[in-house]
């Protein structure tokens, strides 16, 4: 039983990470799609971002001057990070052979290595944009990453246990759970931080590349070619990571969750299907808010993600209070 | 109403409660503000008619749902009218505050957990779901002394005032299904009259002073 | 049935002199002296209760109305306070109008307010509920709001909004512990109908949950503490006394306060039996020794006399509050003549100090040099209150302090005694100096002198009533014999027995 679960899981588990590699090029471009039309323009296509990066991985690798290997590592510990935490996040399983790993703590852990590489490759290039983005970057990282484990916690205590998998699980198990003031809570905060992480407006702009309010974009202005392609489709991997745990920490349905290994195969192919049907609605529904929203001044985000911190340890507070 | 549902009501009502008087902190905007209170009142005849109906429609329940509605009446509607009174032709924005909106976010935290300590007491004393959900109550109360203390505009004063009344009114509820009845109509008169009372005297310090800004009240000091 | 008569009237009578002001307005033959007649009769109630309740307490008004011997001696500390405080009202009214300072309609609002303010006092003492009780505290901050306020200058309005925000939120906290001990009385299974009503309470007491309780009495403390004028929050007392129209600072400081810790002494009777005598000893201990410290500290340099004469009221109600904290029987009786002996003795300070303004035209110590000179009957009046405050014998706030400290020294809490005498030393450095600079020595016109206004007499009736208040205040430092029995049942009610 044992094995055959194990066999299952681990089938399931690489087609995650297929469709989170996949597909979130993908989702980028349907985002950008979305935005397109809401602004009246034709767009470029959803194929857009793929068609990108096939672009640059043809280009020439190059490296500036007195960059060292952190630099050259950055984009792949990037990318290392992001597939590891597709594995493990339960995008379309709860039984991944990872599920020992897959704790609140390591995810919030792998996400932000691949930041903190980013962030040193930044510095290393010793250009004003580089050290000004890392900057940025850090203090957004500091005031999220609290958050995030605050709001994930705050979730954990009912169901009794910081496993992603579980907590899913036992949200399936009593949906009613999702209307208390707890998991409402946890889920505007945790919304919060997810755009903040996914450098999205109103505390990011992906798509300006002016001094004065760009974060991520500053960080990687150094880069070019595969390393570039390398950045962008990390990138738009962690967006969809995160989506997707927003989206099964709150609406677990057609999770594969089933008891045997030929069971939970066969609930596969839709478990997939509905994962990016409801990741696809919660870009668009982001895109669609960023359409209608100005980035925040640099000083006001800390007062966006202090919001955002006291909601999850209310949620917290709350777990404990009303339990 | 089976039991599972009133928990579930009553949390949902508290969390409302809660939230909106910690957005309170976050905003700037007078006016929303004032929808806020607003908001924060219905959650309170929320949470009282919850009660109301888990006691059953007759005799106290019945009691505990009239006095939901004359809250919600009260503090939903009557009480933001008149805030929404005193913004008119008056200043529309919350000055910087004494501490700024970051850090007071952070501090409503952490009265978050200072009242779980303090309400451990009573909580001990009954643990049914309503007397578990006194320290939200609580938090709202310490939030509201909070914004007393911090806001710089004479209006965002009342509301602070208005959300320790909530807050305690909550607590009252919570506890005990309220106090004697009258004592709960000579409280009521009592918080219509204090916010009456405040903005006749909103309306002086403007004709006074040229505005609302509680910095300029600093003359009578040692 | 005539119980029931006397407990409404303290409260009825002041309620329908508002009702003439309402209807006649404020004529200065008539309805101007409507408000001493209910002050009258408020005081001859007083009177009858006093002697019908020294033997047990009466009830009235289906169970919401009560007085033992302690509500009465209050109602007879409004009574006498406010007799002089409303006798004084029509002449200090009339000079108000003279300088333009009031119009007819703010005359008016004056007569209501006041009248409605009495009764709020009167229904407090009278309140057998702890949740009535409340509600009429607060009704007295609503009612003197805009008298606070009711010169309208910029000083006038940010004193009465200091004092409503201030008050109303330090009360909000009286009321959650009030909703605490309702919720502990009922897990002591007091019925709901008599869950706040404090003789009740008090014989309930043992049963109260002890860790609510004490959250609820700290609340309680606090709360009406800061309506008593009591540190932390006494920073609204110094504004808004002094910028009230003297017969309401007369008012507010006299009684008010005094009432106010009335609740609180209602308070501590059910916490002594519930949690033991030193929870409220330690709390009202450093309560009281921080208001003292607060008022000496901030009396050296005070400049203006009435907000000289508002800490002083601060430092009396850090007085009383130790007296509480003792709690032995002769502590608590000292205690109820000190709240007497100071409400005599601040009212005739407060109206002095209002006729003082208006001569001069300013409630700066520089701008009122040489008083004694100037307009000897006031300034002689100021000055024996100040000594009376001072504690000099023969008053009888001489009597009572000397009661207070022998019993604080038996009860063993002779470092809070021995810390209160020195800040009383420093209090009566500073007071007696600024008092001395008012009233001796030649008027010298300079900057910051004012000169005298037009007609500085003070009207008859206001100086006959002011001296048989002070009279009064040095008969009760000679002998509390009227009295004698009902402080004693008055001081057993409070008064803990360790």
């Amino acid at each position: 039983m044992s094995g055959s679960m194990s066999v299952a899981g681990t089938v399931e588990a690489a087609a995650q990470v297929v469709l989170v590699a996949a597909g979130s090029p993908l989702l980028v471009g349907v985002m950008r799609q979305v935005k397109a039309r809401l602004e009246g323009r034709a767009g470029a296509g959803v194929l857009q971002p793929w068609r990108d990066l096939r672009k640059l991985l043809r280009k020439e690798a190059i490296t500036p001057d007195g960059t060292g290997p952190v630099f050259r590592a950055a984009p792949l510990v990037l990318t290392a990070t992001a597939l590891v935490a597709a594995g493990i996040v339960p995008i379309a399983t709860t039984a991944s052979p990872l599920d020992g790993a897959a704790d609140l703590f390591a995810v919030t852990a792998l996400l932000a290595l691949g930041t903190v590489a980013l962030a040193l490759a930044a510095l290393d290039t010793a250009t004003a944009f580089g050290g000004m983005g890392a900057s940025r970057e850090m203090t957004v990282l500091a005031l999220v990453e609290p958050t995030i484990l605050m709001s994930v916690f705050a979730l954990s205590v009912p169901a009794g246990s910081t496993n992603l998998g579980a907590i899913v699980n036992s949200t399936l198990h009593e949906p009613q759970r999702v209307a208390s003031p707890v998991s409402l809570l946890a889920a505007v905060a945790l919304a919060v931080v997810v755009i903040a992480e996914a450098g999205r407006i109103p505390v990011d702009n992906p798509a300006t590349h002016l001094e004065l309010t760009m974060i991520h974009e500053a960080m990687v202005l150094e880069y070019a070619g595969p390393d570039l392609a390398l950045v962008e489709w990390a990138s738009a991997m962690r967006l969809t990571v995160l989506l997707g745990l927003v989206a099964n920490l709150f609406a677990p349905w057609g999770i594969a969750s089933a008891d045997t290994a030929a069971a939970a195969l066969a609930a596969l192919p839709l478990a997939l299907a509905v994962f990016a049907v409801k990741v696809a609605v919660l870009g668009g529904a982001l895109a669609a808010g960023e359409v209608f929203m100005a980035k925040l001044r640099m000083f006001r985000v800390p007062e966006l993600l202090a919001g955002s911190f006291v909601m999850a340890l209310l949620a917290v507070a709350a777990s404990f209070f009303l339990a | 109403m089976s039991d599972v549902t009133y928990v579930r009501l009553l949390d949902l009502a508290c969390g409302a409660f809660l939230l909106a008087a910690v957005l309170v902190l976050w905003r700037r905007d007078l006016a929303a503000i004032v929808r806020l209170f607003a908001i924060q009142g219905a959650a309170l005849a929320a949470l009282v008619a919850v009660l109301g109906v888990h006691e059953g429609l007759d005799g106290h329940g019945a009691e505990l749902l009239a006095l939901g509605a004359g809250l919600a009446v009260l503090r939903a509607v009557v009480l933001p009218r008149l805030l929404r009174r005193a913004i008119v032709g008056g200043d529309v924005r919350e000055t910087e505050p004494l501490v700024n909106v970051a850090a007071s976010l952070v501090v409503a935290a952490g009265l978050a957990l200072l009242s779980y300590a303090v309400t451990r007491p009573v909580v001990a004393l009954e643990p049914s779901p309503a007397v578990r959900a006194v320290p939200v109550a609580l938090t709202v109360v310490l939030i509201g002394f909070f914004v007393l203390v911090t806001r710089r505009r004479a209006l965002s004063q009342v509301v602070g005032f208005l959300l320790v009344d909530n807050g305690i009114t909550a607590v009252a509820f919570l506890t005990t299904s309220g106090v004697p009845l009258i004592v709960e109509l000579g409280v009521s008169l009592d918080v219509l009259l204090a916010v009456l009372v405040l903005q006749v005297l909103t309306a002086r310090m403007r004709a006074a002073f040229g505005g609302t800004d509680l910095d300029d009240l600093r003359e009578l000091r040692d | 049935m005539t119980t029931t008569a006397l407990l409404i009237a303290p409260v009825g009578l002041p309620l329908l002199a508002a009702a003439s002001h309402a209807v006649f307005g404020w004529r200065p033959k008539t309805t101007a002296w409507s408000g001493a007649a209910a002050a009258a009769g408020l005081l001859a109630c007083a009177v009858a209760l006093a002697v019908a309740a020294v033997d047990r307490p009466r009830t009235g008004l289906g169970g919401l109305l009560r007085a033992d011997a302690l509500s009465a001696y209050m109602l007879v500390v409004i009574g006498a306070v406010a007799l002089p405080a409303l006798l004084a009202s029509p002449g200090y009214l009339a000079a108000e109008r003279a300088a333009g300072h009031t119009s007819a309609a703010d005359a008016r609002r004056y007569g209501i307010l006041t009248q409605t303010f009495v009764a709020a006092m009167a229904l407090a003492v009278l309140a057998a509920n702890l949740g009535v009780l409340w509600v009429a505290v607060e009704a007295t901050t609503i009612c003197t709001a805009f008298l606070v306020g009711h010169r309208r200058t910029r000083h006038a309005t940010e004193a009465a909004w200091k004092y409503v925000v201030i008050c109303s939120a330090g009360i909000a906290l009286a009321f959650l512990g009030i909703v605490l001990l309702n919720f502990a009385a009922r897990h002591a299974h007091v019925p709901s109908s008599g869950a706040l009503d404090w003789a009740e309470l008090a014989r309930h007491a043992t049963a109260l949950d002890a860790d609510v309780t004490r959250v609820a009495v700290a609340l309680l403390v606090l709360g009406f503490g800061t309506k008593a004028g009591l540190a932390p929050l006494h920073a609204w007392l110094p504004d808004a006394h002094s910028q009230a129209p003297a017969p309401v600072s007369a008012l507010m400081s006299g009684v008010l306060l005094s009432v106010a810790f009335y609740a609180v002494l209602r308070v501590k009777v059910i916490a002594d039996a519930a949690l033991g005598v030193p929870f409220t000893r330690t709390l009202l201990a450093a309560v009281a020794l921080v208001s003292l410290a607060a008022a000496a500290a901030l009396l050296l340099k005070q400049r203006d006399y009435k907000r000289m004469l508002a800490y002083s009221s601060i430092e009396h109600m850090g007085l009383i509050a130790l007296g509480a904290a003792v709690g032995t029987p002769l502590a608590a009786s000292a205690v109820l003549l000190h709240i007497l002996g100071h409400g005599l003795a601040k009212s005739v300070a407060f109206l002095a100090s209002g006729h003082i303004q208006q001569a001069t035209g300013s409630t700066r110590v520089d701008g009122a040099r040489g008083l004694i000179a100037r307009v000897p009957l006031t300034a002689g009046l100021f000055g024996a209150s100040l000594a009376a405050l001072l504690g000099f014998p023969p008053f009888g706030l001489f009597a009572s302090e000397l009661g207070m400290f022998r019993a604080g020294f038996t009860a063993g809490m002779g470092w809070a005694v021995a810390a209160a005498l020195l800040l009383m030393l420093v209090v009566v450095a500073a007071v007696a100096a600024h008092t001395g600079r008012m009233l001796l020595g030649a008027h010298r016109p300079g900057p910051g002198a004012a000169a005298l206004a037009g007609d500085v007499r003070l009207a008859r009736s206001a100086a006959l009533a002011l001296t048989a208040a002070l009279v009064a205040c040095a008969a009760l430092g000679v002998t509390a014999w009227p009295l004698h029995t009902l402080l004693d049942t008055a001081a057993a009610i409070i008064g803990a027995h360790p």
